[in-house]
């Protein structure tokens, strides 16, 4: 039973990540310019190598046939060669992936720390005042691209790698705020409070554990925020990490960097929903 | 007189110079190739300046050729040899010494059809192998199977590689070698211990330590960046961040005089394209494209888009290019009346404020440009104003360069472009593949089987003979010929020639901005941070 299930997972899992790869590819090669290549332009050349030029990506034209290449290759760790970095893909990922995971990672912990602070007070103290300012404050970043963010604290000498937390902050606040409010309303939290527990005891063992499989859900959701949010910032900042190398492919219409990238995000953002989905049925049994 | 000034200038910078120090600019993607054989973006071009020797260097002020590594040299045959004498006693970087056997291990490997190098290309005039003969360790001679025109000035553009370095190209002969590298963030040259060239006062030049270049993409925060004193220069700036610089702190911006690069529109030509037949028939016209170029106000575009900093372009070549600039060609005078009447001569009606032709077909047509230059969509915009004025409806299109690309050189899908060229050579052979009809970047028409048009059968001759000519004045003489045929002809409406532009910290010294790549570091090897800047560099 558990084997089907596990197996049933992965064969998902496997079949939507060679779908997306498949569609990064057809959109890629089906988009206009990709037969055409800026050095054409070059008056040096002289005929023979621009007609080189333009055949040198010949194994790419087929799409089929360059998908199957590919993922023949990418069993074996082999993610071809950057059709305008003339790079190996698995080095330019493995260079850039780690400045986007730590922005991310700055991103996605300000953004909660920020969006909790600012939403557990305005539940407890339940202040017209500071729920206004709050409301006010979060809507104002909540307007505001990422991108314009990410260059205002540029040009100030600020933290730029805190501009994704001011993007997700808006949402976790809010949300944060109505399902903890939600929760305080809920029976057994008005038991306890007429049993006399302690506001302290109320919040961590009764609201808390109410509220973590939406905010789980809404943590799994943060992750793909914050990966489109920085591809704007890396490339306006110009920050070597995956976002700017995502640009600067899809620009070139550099198809293995674009499917090794699609292939990629898609592999994390299943991941990630995946363990949210744990964490959820994790707490929704504890809380059972 | 260039010649004295630049020579007293580089004595007085000799015995002003400081030594030591990290000079830092930018570069604005990452250098596709350290090959210098393979080098075709501004990354790898400035990183083959810096690191690589050549046999001839074009002076950037006194746009003359001067000896590098080879102290002398010979033409002969016609244009078909060229024999060098060599400096002696010098090695690569890493120790190696430099021999006539270098020189003809360079160019074999340059010449190699299969590396599809557009330097080989450049000497590339005819199908066939190049031969080397080495009379002597420092004696040369190579042979192309056909003359080349502007032979030795090409080899401004070869850097020199070791035959026998087991470091391959990382041997250099210039006066940095790359000793760090951390793709998408920086790049780092180190001084040559082993650079030849010595200045006034015989100490080994250069005079920095090192040059670190940062990767950098957004031209503001380039511009930020420099302000904040974090880097020293910006080789070439765009317009309107040159204007803001000039606003804030006028000494560090530096205003070189017309470039190289010019601006221009053309109209698609081509019989093949899916277009209108009625349409075809207009772009065909020389009335219609001489109008059209008479419509637009040139002295406008200048001052606005450009703020001052360009003036209107008469031809192809740029008053920058002493030599072969043709100063008698004048731009197309802005006279909308002059326009009509020209149009008025192919029928076409100018009625309740539109443009028809003789079949009543309203004059309506779409300009491409490619997305993201803001002064070409700015350009764009003028243009489509001075052009309502004369009842013709403009629509504007901006697309991804790559999408451009496609549609000029593949599809041709396109009415008229709006582009710039940049020219990488002064002599005139380097835009053979432009000026021939037969050509593929023969933009209004490419890859003719036999020339649309005897204007263009005219050019075609003229650009063979200059090219096969030994003789300068001759070239010159049939080069300014095919300038004339362009302007009057006007298959490219040149609409401006842009300043070279840059931005230079006053703690950088000997910095003397020119308008041929590289604007500001051409003469790196003297190069010099002032006194307090280096203190900063120490710590």
């Amino acid at each position: 039973m558990w084997i089907r299930r596990i197996f049933r997972h992965l064969a998902a899992f496997v079949i939507t990540i060679l779908i997306a790869g498949l569609l990064g590819a057809t959109l890629v090669r089906f988009g206009p310019g990709f037969e055409s290549d800026e050095q054409e332009l070059d008056p040096r050349l002289n005929a023979h190598s621009v007609q080189a030029l333009r055949q040198s990506h010949a194994a790419e034209q087929h799409l089929p046939a360059f998908y199957i290449h590919y993922l023949g290759h990418m069993i074996q760790g082999d993610l071809g060669v950057s059709r305008s970095l003339e790079r190996p893909v698995t080095e330019l990922l493995s260079e850039r992936a780690p400045v986007t995971l730590r922005l991310m990672l700055y991103g996605i912990a300000s953004g909660w720390l920020l969006g909790l602070a600012l939403a557990v007070p305005a539940v407890l103290v339940r202040a017209p005042a500071y729920d206004l300012a709050s409301t006010a404050l979060s809507g104002v970043f909540l307007c505001v691209p990422t991108a314009v963010v990410a260059l205002a604290l540029f040009f100030a000498n600020g933290p730029v790698r805190f501009a994704i937390g001011l993007l997700i902050f808006p949402k976790v606040f809010r949300y944060a705020r109505n399902v903890l409010a939600d929760a305080y309303t809920q029976p057994h939290v008005l038991a306890a409070r007429a049993r006399g527990l302690s506001p302290a005891s109320i919040f961590f063992r009764q609201v808390s554990l109410w509220a973590a499989p939406q905010l789980l859900t809404l943590a799994g959701v943060s992750i793909g925020i914050a990966f489109g949010a920085a591809i704007p910032i890396e490339v306006l900042c110009d920050f070597p990490g995956i976002g700017q190398l995502a640009w600067t492919a899809a620009l070139a219409r550099d198809l293995p960097v674009l499917v090794s990238l699609t292939i990629l995000v898609a592999v994390f953002t299943q991941i990630a929903n995946a363990a949210s989905d744990l964490a959820v049925s994790v707490c929704t049994r504890e809380r059972a | 007189m260039k010649r004295l000034v630049a020579t007293f200038a580089v004595t007085a910078a000799s015995l002003l110079a400081q030594w030591g120090g990290e000079l830092r600019f930018c570069l604005r993607s990452d250098p596709k190739t350290f090959n210098p054989l393979l080098v075709d973006d501004e990354a790898s071009e400035t990183v083959r300046y810096l690191t690589g020797g050549v046999l001839i260097r074009v002076n950037r002020l006194t746009q003359k050729l001067e000896p590098e590594l080879a102290t002398s040299w010979k033409i002969s045959r016609q244009g078909r040899a060229i024999a060098f004498q060599l400096r002696r006693g010098l090695s690569f970087s890493d120790g190696t010494p430099f021999t006539a056997e270098d020189v003809a291990y360079t160019m074999h490997a340059l010449m190699d059809p299969a590396l599809h190098s557009p330097t080989g290309d450049s000497f590339r005039s005819a199908p066939g192998d190049v031969e080397t003969t080495v009379q002597a360790p420092d004696r040369i001679t190579i042979v192309f199977p056909a003359p080349v025109a502007g032979l030795d000035r090409l080899f401004d553009q070869v850097a020199i590689l070791s035959s026998r370095s087991p470091k391959k190209e990382a041997a250099t002969l210039g006066p940095f070698v790359v000793t760090h590298y951390t793709p998408g963030t920086d790049l780092v040259l180190e001084r040559n211990p082993r650079y030849w060239k010595t200045d006034a006062g015989g100490r080994r030049l250069p005079y920095l330590d090192r040059i670190h270049l940062d990767i950098q993409q957004n031209r503001e925060i380039e511009l930020l960046r420099f302000t904040r004193g974090e880097v020293h220069l910006i080789n070439t700036i765009d317009a309107e961040l040159f204007s803001r610089l000039v606003k804030q702190d006028p000494a560090m911006a530096q205003d070189a005089g017309p470039s190289l690069e010019s601006e221009m529109m053309w109209f698609n030509q081509n019989p093949s394209a899916p277009l209108p037949d009625y349409e075809k028939a207009w772009f065909r016209s020389q009335n219609f494209r001489r109008a059209l170029s008479s419509a637009i106000n040139r002295a406008d575009i200048c001052r606005i888009v450009y703020y001052g900093h360009a003036q209107p372009a008469a031809g192809p070549i740029s008053p920058a290019n002493r030599f072969w600039f043709n100063a008698a060609l004048k731009p197309h005078a802005f006279d909308p009346k002059d326009a009509l009447a020209r149009l008025q001569r192919d029928g076409f009606r100018f009625e309740n404020g539109a443009l028809r032709d003789r079949d009543g077909h309203l004059v309506e047509f779409s300009l491409i440009t490619n997305s993201g230059n803001q002064a070409r969509e700015h350009m764009a915009a003028m243009i489509q104003q001075d052009l309502a004025a004369i009842g013709i409806k403009l629509n504007i299109v901006t697309l991804d360069f790559r999408s451009l690309i496609e549609r000029i050189t593949q599809t041709f899908r396109y009415e008229a472009c709006l582009l710039g060229f940049t020219n990488y050579d002064l002599d005139p052979s380097s835009q053979m593949n432009v000026w021939l009809s037969s050509a593929e970047n023969h933009q209004w028409y490419p890859n003719q089987k036999i020339p649309a048009t005897p204007w263009e059968a005219e050019i075609d001759r003229l650009m063979h003979a200059q090219a096969a000519a030994v003789d300068t004045t001759k070239r010159k003489s049939d080069f300014d010929k095919v300038q004339e045929i362009v302007s009057d002809q006007a298959p490219f409406l040149y609409l401006v020639t842009k300043d070279s532009l840059s931005a230079v910290s006053p703690k950088l010294r000997n910095v003397q901005p020119a308008m041929i790549r590289p604007e500001t570091y051409w003469n790196a090897e003297y190069l010099a941070l002032a006194p307090a800047q280096l203190a900063r560099s120490a710590r």
